[in-house]
């Protein structure tokens, strides 16, 4: 008895084990979920936002798309995403994957939305060679320059802002280095805000102008905090210009701790909590402070009545 | 109480009652062994408390789960204990029920050693107790600490006073009669009998004060222990969270402090011999008043466990089940069935009324009454609403440590040795008011 059950115990083992070795090697994706396509275009803008989710949710495991240099993980180390032989799948076969996960990789189902994993794809989709409609990231074709720099011009007026890109070429003469993605950023409570719009490419002059949102508020004289930088470090390094600007709308602060209330601090209780508890203190202990008075008087009845 | 209708008639004089109850004053036996006993026992878990005081907090069980442990639970049941003084001497006196007058001393006894040592429990929980002042000075209105801390002083102050107060003839006689007693206790005596010879004038302010202060401390016992009950009822944990945590506090209490305050009558009347006033009467109708409290007690229990534990909401359910058949159970059924429901059997019977039989039961509701404090502080704690993973083992379970114990014992050292003392220098059973209750004439010389 004792032997069969070992026996069934050991062919369970056996039987779950060659199941997950199977399903290492390959990854089944249902033919309905293989037949989606990305419903976003892919336009520069879809494929930069990819890229930039791509950096924060991918890259750690992945690497660089087309450079091998994912992490070495053993016994299966994660694909390369811009390589041809992951490209040839569909958009609903990566989509699927994506979100279901497999071994190491997470199910990201719940934690990226739909569209932040399809602006995914559309990056991914941006290095395939067999896509008929190619469109590549912005395309640099810059002159190799030194001494880049970045300018930055604030028109408060009319809330824009100017960046303007240049370096300084072989011959010695400045150029605006055309092509490159900047990000405009303001600083809020918990992170930065993008605030770069829709098409943060410099031009031909390595000039990029964004409009400042109206809306956006700032501290009491409408200060806020801009980080512009260009996106992507690989280009030119950390490229980066801080500024404090007065584009917001003028906010008066509402710290919660400035109101009475009972999570407040002792300055700003309730009033009636402390007219309660002071009154009621002081009416305890001014009839226990009349008895202690009352008591003097004790010694002085004897002699009075004797 | 020289308006109460002259009693049947006995057998006592005054001078018969004096010698009786200030005799134990100054001839007992073993009272130095014994309260060489108490110090020795504070020395010891006194040294406990220095490790404590020296490592920091982290000598107890206590850890970021359970951050209120055995002193907390301790502190809820000695604020328990000590609202007896509230119960016997002021509601029952201002209803001028007669046989409370021999033990009314003894409860407020009681209430001023537990209510003492509860405020210092508090201190003895805390990390940096030389910080203690600051409760007084930056606490929050909002916060039902510093209420408590409020009401905690002025109980003790107030039931300090009604000590004090209805003694003042009987320390008359003391200055009198007591020649033998060292030139301290005579200075004390003469201090605090405030020169009362009992004339009309002197009786009738002296009554007045101590109406005054009977009528006061009903609210501030009330409050003692209501604001006590707010320090867990005013959070959103399961368990604590119940809106009748403040009537059921002091539901237990009463229960508490009046099977507290038959046992310490018990050890009085063998003690000091005091069987001609501390009388089966005494105990025959503390066993009914412990019934009747038990009930009320009872009653609040099954509205507070079965409402609940019928409705098993997320949250409430873990804790319930925990309780009625978990790792509390045991806990859990010995607290309310030899703690509530048995003693209430028991004591519906006249002979288990009898001085011994209601002793004995009176005891293991005292410990049931402790061991509820405990189900109540701890259970509670153990599931924090946080979701956290990868808990420490030591936080997801509380075991009293070996330090925290010995500074519980502390505590209860500390009380008895007041309470000792209390009875050493004071007179346990009022001279004058039972004179006065048995139709006796008093007569107090200057």
């Amino acid at each position: 008895m004792k032997n069969t059950m070992k026996n069934i115990a050991a062919l369970f083992l056996i039987f779950v084990f060659s199941g997950s070795v199977v399903n290492a090697q390959g990854w089944t994706v249902p033919a309905s979920a293989k037949k989606k396509q990305n419903p976003y275009e892919a336009t520069s803008k879809n494929i930069s936002s990819g890229k930039k989710i791509y950096n924060i949710q991918c890259k750690s495991c992945h690497g660089d798309p087309t450079m091998a240099n994912m992490l070495p993980l053993a016994p299966v180390a994660p694909t390369d995403l811009g390589a041809q032989n992951f490209l040839i799948q569909s958009d609903g076969e990566i989509f699927y994957k994506v979100n279901k996960g497999q071994g190491a990789m997470p199910a990201f189902e719940k934690t990226i939305s739909d569209e932040d994993k399809w602006m995914v794809i559309a990056f991914l989709r941006s290095f395939d060679k067999n896509k008929k409609v190619k469109q590549q990231v912005a395309e640099v074709k810059n002159p190799e320059v030194t001494d880049v720099k970045l300018e930055l011009n604030v028109n408060e007026a009319d809330k824009t802002m100017l960046a303007k890109l240049s370096g300084v070429t072989k011959k010695g003469k400045r150029v605006g280095l055309q092509g490159i993605e900047m990000s405009f950023l303001v600083k809020r409570s918990f992170g930065y805000l993008d605030v770069s719009g829709e098409d943060p490419y410099t031009n031909e002059s390595g000039d990029v102008q964004i409009q400042f949102p109206k809306d956006l508020p700032g501290d009491r004289e409408g200060q806020v905090n801009m980080l512009v930088k260009v996106t992507d470090d690989a280009f030119y390094g950390n490229l980066e210009e801080k500024r404090v600007v007065t584009l917001g709308v003028p906010t008066d602060p509402v710290n919660p701790l400035d109101e009475r209330a009972m999570w407040g601090t002792r300055a700003n209780a309730p009033i009636w909590i402390i007219v309660t508890f002071v009154g009621g203190v002081l009416a305890i202990w001014s009839v226990i402070f009349l008895v202690l008075f009352q008591m003097i008087k004790l010694p002085k009845l004897a002699k009075s009545k004797d | 109480m020289n308006d109460l209708p002259k009693q049947k008639e006995t057998n006592l004089s005054f001078e018969k009652i004096k010698k009786d109850i200030l005799h134990p004053m100054q001839n007992h036996k073993g009272l130095e062994l014994w309260i060489v006993f108490l110090i020795t026992v504070i020395s010891v878990c006194g040294w406990a408390y220095y490790i404590q005081l020296k490592d920091g907090l982290g000598v107890t069980g206590m850890r970021d789960y359970v951050s209120w442990g055995l002193y907390i639970a301790n502190f809820v049941f000695f604020v328990a204990v000590s609202l007896v003084g509230m119960l016997i001497s002021s509601i029952l006196g201002l209803l001028r029920i007669d046989w409370i007058t021999p033990i009314s001393r003894i409860a407020e006894i009681i209430a001023v050693a537990f209510v003492a040592v509860a405020g210092l429990v508090i201190v003895l929980d805390m990390g940096r107790p030389d910080r203690v002042l600051n409760v007084m000075i930056h606490g929050r209105f909002q916060s039902p600490i510093l209420w408590d801390v409020t009401v905690i002083t002025t109980y003790l102050t107030v039931s300090a006073l009604l000590l004090i107060l209805p003694m003042i003839p009987d320390l008359a006689i003391c200055k009198k009669e007591l020649t033998k007693a060292s030139p301290i206790m005579k200075k004390l005596y003469n201090i605090l009998s405030l020169g009362y010879i009992n004339t009309p004038a002197q009786h009738k302010h002296l009554h007045k004060m101590i109406r005054t202060l009977m009528v006061l401390i009903v609210p501030i016992g009330l409050a003692i222990h209501t604001v006590t009950s707010w320090l867990f009822a005013a959070t959103l944990r399961n368990g604590w969270d119940t809106t009748i945590f403040g009537p059921y506090f002091v539901a237990g209490a009463f229960v508490a402090g009046s099977a507290a305050l038959i046992i310490a009558m018990y050890f009085f009347r063998v003690n000091y011999k005091l069987q001609d006033y501390i009388t089966d009467l005494q105990f025959d109708k503390m066993g009914k008043l412990l019934v009747a409290v038990c009930l009320v007690y009872l009653y609040f229990n099954l509205n507070e466990f079965l409402v609940p534990g019928y409705k098993m909401k997320t949250g409430d359910d873990i804790h319930l089940k925990e309780l009625f058949y978990g790792n509390w159970a045991i806990m859990f059924w010995a607290s309310q069935l030899l703690g509530n429901i048995i003693p209430i059997i028991l004591l519906v019977n006249k002979k288990f009324r009898k001085p011994l039989p209601i002793m004995i039961i009176s005891l293991f509701v005292l410990a049931g009454a402790w061991f509820k404090r405990y189900v109540i502080v701890i259970p509670t704690m153990l599931h924090p609403h946080l979701p956290i993973q990868n808990v420490p083992e030591n936080f997801v379970h509380y075991y009293p440590s070996a330090i925290e114990i010995s500074v519980t014992v502390l505590s209860f050292a500390l009380v008895l040795l007041i309470i000792t003392v209390l009875s050493k220098i004071f007179p346990v059973v009022p001279i004058v008011e039972t004179a006065e209750s048995k139709g006796i004439e008093v007569k107090i010389e200057a």
